[in-house]
């Protein structure tokens, strides 16, 4: 290789590195500087640990950052620390030094100082850690089950919030704001974490446990979790979304959760999709008010056909924003972005309103009903389902045609 | 000079063999301890098989714990025999020994026997999967004793240089007090304590 | 070879071996891959341990590259969740089980008996069982990814996920049964070590005149002793439930999910401090050599590493502060965590002290260790974060907690093994490995480490949970904290610090292939392991050394003068080499090479190849065992004399007692 062409290919090296470091520090200094004139922009991910949105996660808070804080100093004062030492003592010839072997005085105080800090630190946390069991205050509760992988709720009777009839619901945690809520959590088969970062820490959803979490929110909004215990295939894929209502909403939500079913009116396409789903998902899903040909009501048994003994009650669906554990959504991206954005004055009647015709993601949910394992991972291998006696571990593939897909999505669109 | 890698004075006194045995049944402890605290969470947890106090024979089981304890004894006389340098008696010691932990064994086997039949199996319930691990772990340990303290007596007898095995018997011997500790303990909690 | 003659060195011994067992001769004068594969010799095994350690160092770094990449974008394509799964599991078993804990194996067997002035181990053939268990064991765990699968529950294992139901293809049993032979080869390492350090001291070297690495040693042997039994019971209880249909973790049994994260964590935290004292030893040893200074405060040092070791069993419930402990427990576990943090700021004071006032030597070691001091900091730091079992609900099983025990293992115990490999290099190889590749090595593992554990910090405090095979936009935000973006550095980092791992097998290459010797005495050193030739003789020393001092070579090499306190060098390294040359021992009685450890060892993972597939391969997998254990039974651990003809056969023998090792 001539020195000619190193050089050209040295500087086309040189070039692509640029080009590569460019795009990596560009943003970095962008967005560095957005974020140094705006610090509390709320752009930040919806899951940030640091944004406390009720008084929960607000202890949890007030504790943490001067603990943060603190940390950062000493780390601070060791790395310099660290740096002078090195620069002063560097070799430049001095002669081998005495050879001491430590000064107990000096090491006695450097052990009593962190000591110290930490006691203190430690005090705070004693308060914060009883602060946050206490399960006295109750306004509220709601029992959190989990499943792989996606949460039930269900909201027993309680006459004070309207709730006259137990409310069983999935994929959004639905609650009034400022009202101390009390989750019960427990698992129908392995252990999950229910875990809303704005509202407050995580607790697992331990089988054959029940355990509380308390939660609270101060602002109507959606709040965004994630399960944060690894409970398998698709660990990544159960979400949660916390929705926060005024009361009033709230009563408004109730409401319209204790609504009777609605048929489809004869001879529609959504009608032919009730068939469908009586055909094929009423083994698993239940609809309240659901009723056959010949009258009798249609009860679901998920408990013969899934692992877990489970499946999302579809009860009233369009009211939610989204399915499959959360992992898609109902709404179209435009639609949704409207709700989530919404000021917090307007997100209650935003989400109220539901999912519409317009607003309905055909897409995901098509995709769902043609091949849900496909779309989320339920099971490695289907041929290992003989080990689970035959039952499903989520959503199976159905076999719809093109045809029920249509009907089917025309009957889910009127459970309102 | 003349150094040996073995044969390397001991800083502590104690024979490395000897020493090294202390540390094996030190973890051992934690062995058992990790058993039986499994069994105490679980032995009340029977979900329609039998409960512990419905099948346990407790006549029985003390009279094979006895035997066990006995064995003890044997093997202290065993020990002492080894540092007085008499083959025979320890040679007979260690077969005594043995017999009476085959017996404790076969105990142990007669028992898990009538407790199968008695419905209680290995999957029947938590108390019987715990049951069965911890003191099958019991009764593997004394079968390992047994074959130790048989080929012990083997290889005394072949061997042709007298004296020197105080040391080997006296570490096997630590063993065995060892699990027989263990099964007081064992027996104590598993069907003594009431659930 | 195993015995030594001296002074007459050029001729040979020959050799005629007893029969052992049946027909089977013993391979008294094993040489080429034989003097290997049947060695008994501690420094051989250290080598294995080391090689065999890097082996599955590249394997788990391949893993983590594959995650990285998996991890770089949303919606990751690369692997799918299943593969992922396991790929996250596999990559922590492997760097935990297979790549620290071998190679301090290989560091503890190597140098311990060098630094305390002894010829071998306690037990020299348990030791070689201990090696060659760990590989088989190793070759196990990851047969599973041709088999079927690997194990997909995470290292951690949780039950009821890790049950039949919930992971039905083999790689759990393969996982259980793996570690329960590398728990094997761990425990009889450390019974192995505790008593080579408490009975085969040199004359003179007290408990608190032994270097600091065998100190730190000392105390990992005891945490693994008493460790290792409660993961083996874990262990055995999960593979009972699938291979037997015991109800241990069956919920409808009635089984509470919580004991295995006990049994797990109570393993688990002590395994933690099992995976970072041996590094804080290596520094405590360079940080001294490259200041020209003694350890500052030896006794806090040695103290503080024992009180981690005790306090490291009241602390692991840290671990389960979301699992629903209940307030008064976790109060009480908060508490011991920042306890623990302590002692171990006691050790980051006493390093940079052991600096202060030095004559500081910036050699490669020298980095690593200076490098560990301070990322250590940072994962210790982040640590009392969550110490704070409030602030620890937020952070737990998210990436800041990946950011954490990556600075503490990488930035800790990974960063000390390197800063090992420079210091003792010299003396394991007899050649220096290049210094300016060193320079290289350590700044890309340095940037790239930050690079990549650094963002994990903030994708965990913005939200990110652990263990998710992908990410989605739709939880990523927007602005500087933007999950993309970091995710994005993170996975750029992980190559950055390949490179640099890359740059240390490059190396180790040219150095091998360099033909000039390193000097005797290349650092200037301290410790007892520098007083012998570079590499060590088979008997490691011509002469047994009697120890008079802490640091003693420094001593022996340097006096203070009375008046000034400065040292001056009174004798060179060569000139007490040669002294022992000329004082050498006449008859050394070596350990000899022995069958029995490997087939031993063999026979393990074929009992559990057959728990898992045919009972009947058990059985072969049973009479190996048992003819290997009857064959070391009846072996005595040194062949005897008459096995040689030696010029001079016979003279003042020590009979062998022992054969029970």
């Amino acid at each position: 290789m001539s020195r000619r062409q190193f050089d050209i290919r040295l500087s086309v090296t040189i070039a692509s590195v640029r080009i590569v470091l460019r795009r990596v520090f560009r943003p970095l200094i962008i967005v560095g500087g957005i974020s140094a004139l705006s610090a509390s922009c709320a752009t930040n991910a919806p899951q940030d640990t640091w944004q406390p949105k009720g008084p929960n996660s607000k202890l949890i808070d007030d504790l943490q950052q001067p603990v943060f804080a603190v940390a950062g100093i000493i780390g601070l004062i060791v790395a310099v620390a660290v740096i002078y030492t090195m620069l002063k003592y560097r070799d430049r010839g001095q002669p081998i030094p005495e050879q001491t072997h430590g000064k107990p005085a000096l090491e006695i105080t450097l052990t009593i100082i962190p000591a110290l800090i930490l006691a203190v630190v430690s005090v705070f946390t004693f308060g914060a850690i009883f602060k946050l069991a206490k399960t006295d205050d109750t306004e509220m509760i709601i029992n959190v089950t989990g499943q792989q992988w996606w949460w039930e709720y269900d909201y027993p009777v309680q006459n004070d919030f309207g709730i006259t009839q137990p409310i069983i619901s999935s994929g959004q945690l639905v609650m009034p704001v400022g009202t101390k809520v009390l989750l019960r959590e427990t698992s129908r088969d392995v252990i999950h974490s229910y875990w809303i970062p704005a509202l407050n820490g995580k607790r697992d959803a331990v089988p054959g446990r029940i355990q509380t979490l308390r939660l609270e929110a101060d602002e109507p909004g959606i709040y965004a979790g994630q399960c944060s215990e690894f409970c398998g295939l698709s660990h990544a894929n159960m979400r949660m979304e916390a929705v926060a209502l005024s009361k009033e909403d709230f009563a408004k939500w109730v409401a319209n959760q204790q609504a009777p079913y609605v048929a489809p009116a004869k001879d529609t396409l959504a009608k032919q999709g009730e068939e469908v789903f009586l055909n094929q998902c009423v083994r698993c899903h239940q609809v309240n008010g659901l009723t056959r040909a010949d009258g009798t009501p249609a009860i679901a048994a998920p408990d013969e056909n899934v692992w877990s003994g489970a499946a999302p009650n579809l009860s009233h669906l369009m009211s939610r924003n989204t399915f499959a554990g959360a992992m898609f959504n109902l709404l179209s991206k435009q639609c949704r972005d409207e709700v989530w954005n919404a000021s917090s004055d307007v997100v209650g009647a935003k989400y109220l309103a539901g999912v519409t015709e317009q607003c309905l993601n055909q897409k995901d949910l098509r995709a769902w009903l043609r091949n849900a394992p496909e779309v989320k991972p339920m099971y490695a291998n289907p041929a290992d389902l003989a080990v689970s006696d035959g039952k499903y571990r989520g959503m199976p593939y159905l076999a719809l045609s093109e045809d029920d897909i249509n009907k089917l999505v025309a009957y889910l669109i009127t459970l309102k | 000079m003349t150094d040996t890698a073995q044969g390397h004075a001991s800083s502590t006194g104690i024979s490395n063999v000897k020493l090294g045995m202390w540390a094996f049944l030190g973890s051992e402890c934690l062995l058992f301890g990790g058993l039986i605290s499994t069994y105490m969470l679980y032995r009340g947890r029977v979900t329609g098989g039998p409960r512990p106090s419905q099948i346990f024979d407790i006549p029985f089981t003390s009279v094979s714990s006895f035997v066990l304890l006995m064995s003890s004894l044997t093997m202290v006389l065993a020990v002492s025999a080894a540092h007085k340098d008499d083959d025979r008696k320890t040679n007979l010691w260690l077969t005594v020994t043995a017999l009476l932990g085959a017996t404790f064994v076969g105990g142990q086997v007669y028992e898990f026997t009538a407790f199968y039949k008695e419905g209680l199996g290995f999957s029947t319930s938590l108390f019987g999967s715990s049951f069965y691990t911890l003191t099958g772990f019991h009764g593997v340990h004394v079968t390992v004793g047994i074959i130790m303290l048989m080929s012990l007596v083997g290889i005394l007898k072949r061997s042709s240089v007298p004296g020197k095995k105080a040391e080997v018997v006296e570490m096997i011997g630590l063993y065995w007090h060892f699990v027989d500790i263990v099964w007081i303990i064992i027996f104590t909690l598993v069907y003594l304590i009431p659930v | 070879m195993a015995i030594i003659e001296r002074p007459a060195p050029t001729v040979p011994a020959i050799v005629t071996p007893t029969t052992t067992y049946g027909s089977l001769k013993r391979p008294v004068s094993a040489t080429g891959w034989r003097s290997w594969v049947f060695t008994v010799d501690h420094k051989k095994l250290g080598i294995m341990y080391g090689a065999t350690a890097m082996f599955f160092f590249i394997i788990g770094g391949v893993e983590a590259l594959l995650i990285r990449l998996q991890l770089a974008a949303p919606n990751g394509k690369v692997l799918n969740a299943d593969l992922y799964n396991q790929m996250f599991t596999m990559h922590a078993t492997t760097m935990v089980f297979l790549f620290v804990m071998p190679m301090a194996a290989g560091f503890a067997n190597y140098f311990v008996p060098l630094q305390i002035g002894a010829r071998d181990v306690a037990f020299p053939r348990l030791n070689a069982f201990g090696f060659w268990a760990l590989l088989f064991g190793g070759i196990f765990l990851n047969l599973a990814w041709f088999l079927g699968g690997a194990a997909d529950g995470g290292w951690f294992m949780y039950a009821p996920n890790s049950g039949p139901v919930f992971s039905p293809s083999n790689g759990v049993d393969f996982w259980a049964l793996g570690l329960q032979i590398a728990g094997i080869a761990s425990l009889t390492g450390a019974i192995n070590l505790i008593i080579t350090v408490l009975n085969m001291r040199a004359p003179g070297m007290s408990l608190m005149k032994m270097p600091i690495f065998t100190w730190m040693i000392t105390v990992v042997q005891f945490l693994l002793l008493f460790a290792i039994p409660v993961i083996t019971v874990a262990l055995f209880l999960l593979s009972f439930q699938r291979n037997f249909g015991a109800r241990f973790f069956d919920v409808a049994a009635g089984a509470d999910p919580l004991l295995w994260q006990h049994l797990f964590w109570i393993f688990g935290h002590p395994e933690v401090y099992v995976l970072i004292l041996p590094s804080f030893g290596i520094v405590s040893e360079v940080l001294p050599v490259f200041s020209r200074k003694p350890l500052f405060g030896y006794p806090f040092v040695v103290f503080s590493g024992a009180a981690i070791g005790f306090v490291g069993w009241g602390v692991w419930a840290h671990h389960m502060f979301a699992s629903g402990l209940g307030p008064v427990s976790v109060a009480v576990f908060s508490l011991t965590t920042m306890a623990i943090a302590v002692p171990t700021g006691v050790k980051i004071i006493n390093w940079t002290l052991t600096m202060w006032g030095g004559k500081l030597w910036f050699t490669t070691a020298m980095k690593f260790a200076i490098g560990l001091i301070v990322l250590f900091t940072v994962g210790g730091l982040s640590g009392v974060t969550h110490a704070v079992a409030p602030s620890d609900t937020q952070q737990t099983d998210t990436y800041y907690i990946v950011a954490h025990f990556h600075y503490v293992l990488f930035g800790g115990a990974v960063l000390g093994i390197f800063s090992g490999f420079y210091y003792w290099w010299p003396k394991v190889f007899g050649k220096m490995l290049n210094e300016k590749l060193g320079s290289w090595n350590f700044w890309l593992m340095v940037i790239g480490l930050n690079l990549t554990f650094g963002p994990m910090h903030i994708l965990g405090l913005q939200g990110q949970p652990r263990r998710m095979y992908q990410w989605t936009e739709a939880r990523a935000g927007e602005g500087f904290f933007n999950l993309a973006f970091w995710n994005l550095i993170a996975s750029i980092g992980s190559f950055v610090l390949a490179v640099g791992i890359l740059m240390f097998l490059i190396n180790v290459l040219i150095t091998a292939r360099n033909p000039q010797k390193a000097p005797l005495d290349p650092w200037n050193a301290r410790s007892l392991e520098w007083m012998t030739t570079n590499p060590p003789k088979e008997h490691n020393f011509d002469v047994v050394p009697t120890v008079h001092h802490l640091d003693d070579f420094f001593h022996q090499k340097y006096e203070e003068d009375p008046v000034t306190h400065t040292m001056k060098q009174v004798r060179t390294a060569e000139e007490i080499m040669a002294e022992q040359e000329r004082n050498a021992d006449k008859h050394i009685h070596m350990p000899s090479p022995s069958y029995w450890p490997i087939v031993l060892a063999f026979g393990l993972p074929v009992i559990t190849f057959g728990l898992i597939y045919s009972h009947l391969i058990s059985v072969i997998g049973g009479v190996i065992v048992l003819f290997a254990a009857y064959g070391w039974a009846l072996e005595s651990s040194t062949a005897p004399d008459s096995d040689f003809e030696t010029n001079t056969p016979g003279t003042g023998l020590d009979k062998v007692a022992s054969n029970h090792d």
